[in-house]
Formats: C-alpha cells, structure tokens, sequence
C-alpha cells in the first residue's frame, strides 16, 4: 500500500459496497476482493465463528479478542498451532477479529507469500475495513432477524384474526378450509399445500378430511402471484377466504379417500395421533428423522399420503418432505394437519412446527367445537322426528282408545239386539213373512260384529306373541327380576344351563312370568337358606324334542295334603298371597303344549319339571 | 236340573242368557253386579257361573276372586265384550273366556262342556 489515496478509495469502495442491497455472501465477497487487490496480498479471507477451531492460533484470537500482526519486525511463535491452520502461515499476515461489545462475527485475514513489515498506516487501515467488515455482517444478521420478526408478528396478526373468524362460526366445512386456508396463505404460515384428517372414533380410524393447496407448480406459481398482488389487512384476506368455500382441488378428493386404521402405528398419521406429537420429516433424509418402517402399501415414506401423492403428482416419496402436527380438542387428539412444501421445497423449519402447533391447538377446538355441534344438531334433529313420532303415535293411541271404548259400548246392545232377534225369528213360522226382517237384523248385526272384531285386532295387541326363543335366557331374565331381599342371605344358586339347549316357540312374557313364579316360589320356600338348582337341557320323548327346565328347591317340599291342590287357583299355603303363582305356570305351560311336574320330598325339597315342545329345526 | 247364575249389569243381557238358558233346560237366576252376585251365591247354590267383568262396584274379576274364596269348584265362565281381559291372568282362575256376541253357540257349548253335559 504505497499513497492514503489508494487507502481512502479502498475504504470508500468498501463502505458502499457494505451500504448496497447486494446479497450479503456477494457483499462479503467483492470486499475481499478489493482488498486482496488494494494491498495486493495473496489471499484475504473471512472466517466465520462456526469455521474456527476450538483451539489453535485462530481460537486465540477469537478468544482475545485481540488482532494478531505477523511480519519481519513481529516473528510467529508457532505453538500449538493446528495441521489445518499451518496453510494459513505466510511470510506476513493478520487475523483481526470482528467484533463489537456484544458479539463476534469471525476472524479478517489477510496473508502475503513475501517478507514485509505493516505500517502503522496499514494497521489503522485494516482495522478500519475489518470494523466496516463487521459491520455490514451484523446489519445483515439484524435485517434477517427484523425480517423474521414482521413475518411472524404478521403471521400471528393473521392467526389471530383467524381465530376471531374461527370461533365466529360454527360451520364445519368453512371452519376447516379457513383453517387450512390460513395454513397455506403467505401472510399466514405460508405452506404450499395443507390437508386435514380427522379421527373418526367409531370406525377407529384417521379419514382424510380436506385439503387445500395447488395442483401442480404452475398452479402454485400462479396462486402466489396473484396473492403476492393482493393487498389488504388479515381480516380482509379472512372475508376472501370465507367467500371461497368450494374445493373442487384434485388433491382435495386424493386426500379425501385416504383412511387409515390407527392401528397401523407405522404410518405416519396414526403415529401423530397415537403419541401427539408433531413429525418434521426432512429431505434430504437424516437417519433419526427418517421413519424407518414401510407402510402397508410399501411406501418408503411409511405413510399413505406421502404415497398417495407421490403416486398421484409423479414424486419420489424418498425426496418429500412434510410435517404432521396433532390437531387438539379438548384434551384428546381428534385430527392431524398434515403440511408441505412440494413446490418451492422450502425447508419447514423449528420455528414453522411450534407456529403450526400453536395455530391448530385454537382451530382444533374451534373444529371439535363445530363437530360438537353437529353431533347437537343431529341429535336435535332426532328428538324432533321422535317427537312428531310420538305425537302421531299418542294421536293414534287415542284414536285407537275411542274407537276400542265406542266398540264396547255398542257390543253389549247389539248382543241383545242380534240375541232377541233370533228368539223371535225361532218362534216365528217356517213360512211367515217376517222371517225375512228377523233374518236380516241376524245378519246384520252379525256383520256390525265382525267389524268391530277387526277394530279391535287392529287397535289392541295380540295377547299371545309367539316368537322363537331360548328359555336360558328367559330364565336369566326371570332370575333377574327376583327382588335383592329374597336372594339375598344363604341361598346359593347353582345353574346348569346346557349349550345344545333348543330353542322354543312361545310368548316371552307368559313365560316369563311363569318362571318368575316357580324360581320366586322356590326361593320363598327355603326362608334364606338353602340351594336353588336350576338346569336346563334338551330332553328326547317318543321321538320328540322338548326343552327340560327344572327348579329344584330343598325348602321343606309340599304338604302331601295339599299336593292335589297347588295348580287350583288362589290356593296357597302362604300368608297374605292369592294362590295363583302355580296355576299360572301351569296354564303357560300347557297352552304352550308343555308339561308339569313335581317331584316332591316331603321334609327335604321339591322339584318342578316344566317339558316345552322344543322348534322343529328348519331343513337347511 | 243344573242351576246357571248369570251376572251381568245390562239389563238386556240378563233378560236374554236367562231366557236362552231356561229354554234349554236350566235353572237360571240373575244378579246385577258383583256384590248381588256374592249374595246370591250361598242361597242360589249354583252349578255354573257366567260372569261380566265390565260392572260397576264390584267388577267381574274383584268378584271371581271372592266367589273362589268361598266356592273352589264351582265353573266359572267369565263372559265380557272385552277380549284384552285375557291378558290378565287372574282371570285365568276361571274355567271359561267368552268374548260376547249375539250368537250364543260358543258359550252355550262351553257350559255344557264345563257341566260335562256334552
């Protein structure tokens, strides 16, 4: 460096090259360049704190904090320096660190292959460009970190809009696509493409909901330039995004068939729902990151969707990258969001996640919300139809009532009517002409009878409902209905149900109530001691099958006086009790083609058989 | 001669089961309800006995109940327009159901089946 002219033009050169909007690696690079030809050194470098090693000659520096001058007046003392820095050895050379107060943003060096000394000049010189040096590095990193922050201060403006807009609504198709809306706008998480599954707990399964974002690249570059147009605040840019609830989108109706069972823990989507927790899959793949495990379909990407798109836009699912973030209610995971870069491949970053996260934990209570008030509506819409239901049904009971009374009230007349007239059409002569009148009032009322018959069929319910039954389970219901004192106490029940048991035909009330009777019998027997056998089983007479059904009671047995007795009606040995527990089990029973029986042990206990016609098997 | 008290609050029916009842050869005699029906029982001694359950006071199935109480054995043939009383089984400690109708046939042959007169 021979003039201060060529000093201060190197110095001027470098503070408007530091004050250009150049990128800052071109910035950083012209600079050196500069200097390198300014002082027609052999190199110039800059060294960021990252390419410093924790020791040797440049991590003193560093640590100093202090400029090192290595010329023919200052001689090196080469100790402790590291393999890697011996290139950096020249004849003359200095590392001057940059810094401020605060912070330090690497190492300014500058070498010469010859022997030569640093003027005092050269020294403040060199100095004064390494302050430059780190000054354009610190207003880039500033600038950088300024220009996150508005990015994020405008994306959670935006978020927050949303999730005014959110709980504005109780719309579930707008409340999704706003949320996956917001996912991917620019002035919102800004990724390419969103998509939606929901849990669906009766089926156990993760379905595809919904998905928002371009079809192709072309798509992408044309969306992003017509929004990167659109002006406006967060809450003008929600009203655009209400008004376009239409999702005609390929991917929409890719996504929307995609259902994965949450047990299959190795794709990608059940795994966000079973552990929730976020999945940041990276390309290009770095091992732990890397879900190992192929899906079902093969997919490498251990996930139906990644395989689903990859098949469907012509990707290689081993180079896609996405995120998955657990969409929470209250308390519980109810979906994932699923999101990607596919067409700018910008990496989804830390920071990307904890806002995404953040975001879907407000629309995942703002969707459980609206899916809560669907299910109310639904259910609203339920009780509504089970009212009208029941009204028309009461309407109709109430008709059926009047028409069953009024049917009565004119039977009783019109037996008497039909009754005399016969009496007078049996005295009447074979010949005489009135026969024709009485006749005709028997007719008549014989017609008005079989009317009224069939209003009353219609409007009362058949008194015996034959239907095929297992009489273990009619006993179990019986057995069920035996009130708590009565079985209660040191009765032990001792079943024997039989599994080749054979269904009946009968009436499940007569029977019951029958077997209520003789198992309530039994138990009233014994006075709170004693065992109640009950076995059921097939049972082979002449041929026929029948069901066997046996209570046997150790109560004492029957009175052998009174033995003839028991089926009578309202005989009873027991106090404050019309005697027709037995004769109803016995009228079941035999209008059922059954059979009775006791075997009585006087002193120790008796024992009914009851015989019921098992079905006729049906020919298969 | 087989004695048939019939009980029944129409005056019409009374008239009518009496007089159809005679004609083939019993003793009838009538009460109108339930109570008249209990009084008469012990005096009259009858052999059968048709019931109406629809009465006022002391209805049909109060009174079988009674009647039981104080005669096990005498055929009781409950005799109602109402068939749905089926249903309830107290009235299975009858002998006999018969819905009402104009033509007699059916309970007829039920008392005669019950008297064993068939």
């Amino acid at each position: 460096m021979s003039a201060y002219s060529d000093g201060y033009y190197l110095l001027k050169a470098t503070i408007e090259l530091s004050a250009s909007s150049l990128p800052i690696e071109t910035k950083l690079e012209r600079i050196l360049q500069s200097i390198t030809d300014g002082f027609q050194s052999d190199r110039s470098l800059l060294l960021r704190p990252e390419a410093i090693p924790k020791e040797g000659f440049l991590s003193r520096v560093a640590e100093t904090r202090k400029p090192l001058w290595v010329d023919e007046e200052n001689l090196f003392r080469e100790e402790g320096v590291l393999p890697e820095e011996r290139d950096l050895l020249c004849k003359a050379f200095a590392c001057i660190p940059l810094s401020d107060e605060t912070s330090f943003q690497g190492i300014f060096y500058v070498g010469f292959s010859k022997g030569r000394t640093f003027s005092s000049g050269e020294v403040d010189l060199l100095l004064l460009l390494a302050k430059e040096i780190g000054a354009a590095i610190r207003n880039d990193q500033l600038h950088r970190v300024a220009q996150d922050h508005e990015r994020r201060v405008s994306q959670l403006s935006t978020l927050w809009e949303l999730n005014k807009a959110l709980l504005a609504t109780v719309h579930f198709e707008r409340i999704v696509h706003m949320t996956l809306t917001a996912i991917t706008i620019g002035d919102g998480l800004g990724f390419n493409r969103a998509m939606l599954f929901l849990v669906d707990e009766k089926d156990h399964v993760v379905k595809g909901t919904m998905a928002v974002g371009p079809n192709s690249a072309e798509e992408a570059g044309k969306i992003w330039s017509t929004l990167s147009q659109r002006k406006g605040n967060p809450s003008e840019l929600i009203a655009q995004i209400e008004s376009s609830t239409e999702n005609h989108s390929i991917l929409n109706s890719i996504v929307k068939e995609i259902k994965v069972p949450l047990e299959h823990e190795q794709c990608i989507l059940s795994r966000t729902v079973l552990e929730g927790r976020p999945f940041n899959i990276r390309f290009p793949l770095d091992g732990e990151e890397w879900v190992q495990t192929r899906c079902e379909r093969g997919c490498a990407l251990s996930s139906e969707v990644g395989c689903y798109v990859s098949e469907h836009l012509s990707r290689d699912p081993r180079i896609y990258s996405f995120a998955t973030i657990p969409l929470m209610g209250k308390g519980k995971v109810i979906g994932v969001i699923l999101v990607d870069n596919l067409f700018n491949q910008n990496p989804i970053t830390d920071e990307d996640i904890r806002y995404l996260t953040m975001f879907s934990s407000q629309a995942g209570l703002a969707i459980e919300n609206t899916l809560l008030y669907r299910n109310l509506e639904e259910v609203h819409q339920e009780l509504k139809e089970a009212q009208t239901f029941l009204v028309h049904r009461e309407k109709m009971a109430a008709l059926g009532e009047l028409s069953t009374s009024i049917a009565h009230e004119i039977r009783n007349p019109l037996v008497s009517i039909g009754g005399f007239a016969r009496r007078l059409d049996r005295t009447l002569p074979a010949d005489a002409s009135e026969k024709r009148y009485t006749r005709t009032i028997v007719k008549e009322v014989e017609r008005v009878e079989n009317i009224l018959s069939h209003v009353l069929t219609y409007t009362q319910e058949e008194a015996i409902c034959l239907k095929t039954l297992d009489l273990r389970e009619v006993m179990e219901e019986s057995l069920s209905m035996i009130s708590e004192g009565l079985r209660s106490g040191g009765i032990q029940l001792v079943k024997v149900f039989s599994e080749q048991t054979p269904a009946v035909k009968g009436d499940y009330y007569q029977l019951k109530q029958a077997f209520f009777n003789l198992v309530s019998n039994a138990y009233e027997s014994m006075r709170g001691e004693g065992r109640l056998s009950i076995r059921i089983h097939p049972h082979m007479k002449n041929g026929t099958s029948f069901v066997g059904v046996e209570v046997e009671d150790t109560g004492g047995g029957i009175d052998p006086e009174a033995l003839h007795h028991i089926f009578n009606p309202f005989y009873t040995t027991k106090d404050n009790r019309l005697g027709l527990g037995l004769p109803i089990i016995h009228k079941v029973v035999t209008s059922h083609q059954g059979q009775i029986e006791v075997n009585n042990h006087p002193g120790s206990g008796a024992t009914f058989i009851l015989t019921l016609p098992a079905q006729e098997e049906k020919q298969r | 001669m087989m004695k048939i008290l019939v009980v029944d609050d129409e005056e019409s029916i009374r008239l009518l089961y009496k007089e159809e009842l005679e004609e083939d050869g019993f003793v009838v005699e009538v009460a109108k309800d339930g109570l008249d029906a209990l009084k008469q029982v012990p005096l009259f001694k009858p052999d059968l006995i048709t019931l109406d359950i629809k009465m006022p006071g002391l209805n049909g199935i109060e009174t079988l109940k009674r009647i039981r109480e104080m005669e096990r054995q005498v055929p009781i043939v409950m005799c109602s327009a109402y068939g749905e009383y089926k249903q309830d089984l107290t009235t299975w400690a009858s002998d006999a159901y018969v819905v009402k109708c104009a033509d007699l046939t059916e309970l007829k042959n039920t008392i005669r089946r019950l008297l064993r007169l068939l």
